[in-house]
């Protein structure tokens, strides 16, 4: 029985971390004023460079580089078009999702997809010891590196963000541009900043997938997992650490639909694929009218200057 | 409640010139996309989009399958047109289209035995009633709890597709019970050929139809000025006694309606019986064309024709170049970014 459940947790722990990097970086957007509803299409198409990265390269690593570049030039495309065109940041996110899923799903047929291709993964962190201790060893001591980044870069947000002179001006932007504005902080290229970290972020959580969790590349894995990102960073009321709270409560159902498909073989399994989207919007109906994000998420600033120059 | 101050609704005297400008600017750059492509394959474009136009529009064949295509395209996009208009960005249309899909072939074995037309009727009514609950909900949990529609349209595409996959190997399986599709709609409820030795069936009609009541809907109706009214700015309709929220879930199950109407007629006039995903992604580019119709109903049908020459073209160019399917995805992208860019840089002009 404890097995079973350290097994769970670590697998619960394990498949929330693609989700995990892509909301952490969405956050940081959002809490600057961007909304990139993109991050599934981010995720597609860094998920495919992750994969033919590493065939490439030879190493994981190679792959989180080119995932993570890739991540960046589409969150450029959405930072223009949403920051400095002040256009619809829903629909230039929209966008995204279709780019990404051309891109990935172009671009694999054309490379790497003809043949089958081993992708050289992460291995586990060699903990020694502690890999040892009954349950805490298999949960937590058990994961590739990239689960304890993920970790990591929850606490330094939750702590950065409030603490420091750069998360202050950030959540300026994204509360009260105009006053930001006016206390000299240029508003913009904090938004684009912010949309990049995003983007580079959902690029690591595209990469994650491939070579951390199932170590092969198919098209349109990331299944709606930049979406739910999304919703979870409404369910963690923009907290860094509540997101990763969030991400996880997705990662362990995600990992017991897993399980219950072999222990109820009478039920039909769609029915446990389905679960882990049906607890989204559960919680999304139950979250939603309790959380308010910043107050200028989703419009576009333009400095007063900017509009006396421009009339 | 999202208000989408930057999405001009079409209409209007002064938004008629710059349309054209757009639509013609877009196509070109989006015809330079695959191109790219090519060129990389080591392929030469020209002839690849000599083949393309010869095929598409050149051969009565072709033109055939552009219009078979553009029958469920059309349909999902004047949906998608409707959401938007009220400012609920509807994208969930290929989940909307698999549920009216299921719901009037569920209810098909009631209606076989009626006379032909009467049966065909209710059969697609059932197809928009399926798409239609599934939107009224998603706009119900917008207005009552504040739940983006844009996560929970996409939440449900998945748990729709989990449920149709289910649906064949399950309940409405064939009755061998080997393959994973259904058994075949009976014979009153398919959809009549249209035009003889083509797919080109009697949904043409029905999509012509609803193009028709939809534009009357939205240009001389009071619900069509309260949706554009509410997708404007909803505080100031809300100001002048519109019940905006009301609006909305109108709006969307109007929206998800559609979308289930081109999934029943999908069926009943090109695959006969359920099967895996069979929406082709017909709900992502409803996005794209509606938003380059400017959400107006009557420049529906020419978009979806266009991305009919897109979905039929991108056929050719993977037999003649190598290209994969997807590259439709990527057009769907740059038409979206074009035409934000394209708004922008004439706000930008009319403002100064």
């Amino acid at each position: 029985m404890d097995l079973m459940i350290a097994g769970l947790a670590a697998a619960g722990i394990r498949l929330s971390i693609s989700i995990a990097f892509a909301a952490l970086g969405e956050t940081v957007s959002q809490r600057a004023g961007v909304m990139n509803v993109g991050l599934e299409g981010i995720m597609l198409f860094s998920a495919f460079l992750a994969a033919a990265g590493a065939v490439y390269s030879g190493s994981p690593w190679g792959g989180v580089a080119l995932a993570i570049l890739g991540g960046l030039l589409l969150a450029a495309v959405h930072g223009w078009v949403s920051i400095y065109l002040c256009a619809n940041q829903i629909v230039s996110g929209l966008a995204l999702v279709f780019l990404g899923a051309g891109l990935s799903g172009v671009g694999y047929r054309l490379t790497i997809g003809g043949a089958p291709v081993t992708i050289p993964s992460f291995p586990a962190v060699n903990f020694g010891p502690l890999r040892e201790i009954p349950f805490i060893g298999p949960v937590f001591f058990s994961h590739t590196l990239l689960v304890y980044i993920a970790i990591a870069l929850a606490i330094v947000l939750y702590l950065a963000l409030p603490r420091t002179g750069w998360g202050l001006e950030l959540r300026a932007a994204g509360e009260n541009p105009h006053a930001a504005d006016a206390a000299g902080i240029n508003v913009n290229r904090y938004r684009l900043m912010a949309v990049l970290f995003g983007g580079a972020m959902a690029g690591l959580g595209g990469a994650f997938l491939v070579l951390a969790q199932v170590n092969a590349f198919v098209e349109g894995m990331v299944a709606g997992r930049g979406f739910i990102a999304i919703a979870c960073v409404v369910f963690g009321g923009w907290n860094p650490l509540g997101v990763l709270i969030a991400c996880m409560g997705f990662g362990l159902a995600d990992a017991l639909q897993i399980r219950l498909q072999t222990w109820y073989p009478g039920v039909p399994y769609q029915f446990f694929v389905m679960m882990p989207y049906g607890v989204a919007l559960v919680a999304l109906v139950i979250f939603a009218s309790r959380s308010f994000g910043p107050a200028a998420l989703g419009l576009p600033f333009r400095s007063l200057r900017a509009r006396r120059s421009a009339s | 409640m999202s208000a989408n101050p930057t999405l001009i609704a079409g209409g209007g005297p002064q938004m008629r010139k710059p349309l054209w400008w757009a639509a013609l600017t877009v196509v070109i750059v989006t015809a330079l996309v695959p191109a790219l492509f090519i060129v990389a394959a080591g392929k030469n474009p020209l002839t690849a989009y000599v083949a393309l136009l010869a095929y598409t529009l050149g051969s009565t064949n072709g033109f055939y399958e552009v219009l078979t295509h553009s029958i469920p395209l059309m349909l999902v996009g004047l949906g998608v047109a409707i959401a938007f208009r009220a400012g609920a960005f509807n994208i969930g249309g290929d989940g909307q289209f698999l549920m009216g899909a299921m719901a009037a072939f569920a209810c098909a074995p009631l209606f076989a035995g009626l006379p032909q037309p009467l049966g065909l009727v209710l059969y697609l009514a059932a197809g928009f009633a399926g798409g239609a609950v599934l939107g009224a909900l998603v706009g119900w949990l917008l207005v009552r709890f504040r739940a983006s529609e844009i996560i929970s349209t996409i939440v449900l595409n998945f748990i729709v597709l989990q449920l149709l996959s289910w649906v064949i190997r399950g309940p409405l399986q064939e009755p061998s019970r080997l393959m994973p599709w259904s058994d075949y709609l009976p014979e009153t409820l398919l959809l009549p050929n249209l035009i003889p030795g083509s797919r080109v069936h009697y949904g043409l009609v029905v999509a012509i139809v609803a193009v028709a009541v939809l534009a009357v809907l939205v240009r001389k109706t009071a619900f069509g000025f309260r949706l554009t009214a509410v997708g404007r700015n909803p505080f100031a309709a809300r100001y002048a006694g519109l019940r905006e929220k009301r609006v909305v879930v109108w709006a969307m199950l109007i929206s998800a309606g559609m979308a289930g109407l081109a999934g029943s007629v999908q069926v009943a006039g090109i695959h006969e019986r359920l099967q895996d995903n069979f929406s082709s992604g017909y709900g992502q580019a409803a996005i794209a064309i509606a938003l380059m119709a400017r959400l107006s109903p009557l420049w529906v049908p020419p978009m979806a024709l266009l991305f009919a020459v897109f979905y039929v073209g991108a056929g050719v160019l993977q037999r003649e170049a190598n290209i994969p399917f997807p590259i439709v995805y990527i057009i769907e992208g740059v038409v979206i970014l074009g035409f934000l860019c394209f708004d922008a840089i004439a706000g930008k002009k009319e403002a100064a």
